[in-house]
């Protein structure tokens, strides 16, 4: 998978794709850099976030996406990496990486492809909390865990 | 003809499965899945409202033909990011 992984995104990625658009001679370098919250719902606090998707077809709109990018703008690297499985609260699950001549086209090229990707791209996050439950964001899925009183939907923790 | 569609995040909870094959008549669409699915799985039923069509890995109507050998999949509001 190109676009997609289900290894650690680390921080020494984003530096060594730093260096590597500066040797290229690139004037701006615009990360963007999606980090889990540890966010509190009540009395519970998510842990991890857990991220499934139709990889197939996340990895071809992924592609497609970079490449209207660079077919918008004029950009010397356009790199996305998505985590899949589960990723720690603090840990990295996006990280979109454009560089350019200059700022104007990184900052526009990376808000379109973080923006598109969330919006279209068929990937979908599990939130796991610290006693033990799960439950799909979105908000679908709370109405169906009510209407299944065996809890089904929260049993794959 | 037969079709072949896939389950991700709650509709795989939802249904307990990762996939199903699933026959149609010639000429049937993807409303038609939709219609078959919906009886097949009644725990899916007043909870696809929201739920884009995948057809080969591309979005598509639910007024989309199909045909023999497809693959569908049933793709909730996404949360990527």
């Amino acid at each position: 998978m190109k676009h997609l992984t289900t290894k650690p995104v680390l921080w020494d990625r984003v530096a060594y794709l730093g260096r590597l658009a500066a040797s290229h001679g690139c004037g701006a370098l615009v990360t963007f850099v999606g980090i889990v919250r540890g966010d509190w719902q009540g009395s519970r606090q998510v842990r991890a976030l857990f991220y499934d998707a139709y990889a197939e077809m996340a990895e071809r709109q992924v592609e497609r996406l970079v490449a209207e990018a660079r077919a918008q703008w004029s950009l010397e690297m356009a790199t996305v990496q998505h985590r899949l499985g589960l990723v720690e609260a603090g840990g990295i699950s996006v990280i979109v990486v454009v560089a350019a001549q200059h700022r104007a086209e990184a900052y526009a090229a990376s808000q379109f492809l973080i923006d598109r990707i969330k919006q279209e791209v068929p990937i979908w996050k599990r939130q796991q909390y610290d006693d033990g439950t799960a439950q799909w964001t979105m908000g679908i899925q709370e109405v169906l865990a009510v209407a299944e009183p065996s809890g089904a939907v929260h049993a794959h923790v | 003809m037969n079709v072949r569609v896939r389950f991700f995040a709650w509709l795989r909870d939802a249904t307990g499965t990762e996939e199903c094959w699933i026959s149609l008549a010639p000429g049937a669409t993807g409303r038609d899945a939709k219609a078959l699915l919906v009886s097949r799985y009644q725990r899916l039923s007043g909870f696809l409202d929201r739920v884009r069509l995948a057809l080969n890995q591309e979005y598509q109507t639910w007024e989309v033909p199909l045909h023999d050998g497809d693959e569908l999949a049933l793709i909730p509001p996404v949360s990527g990011g």
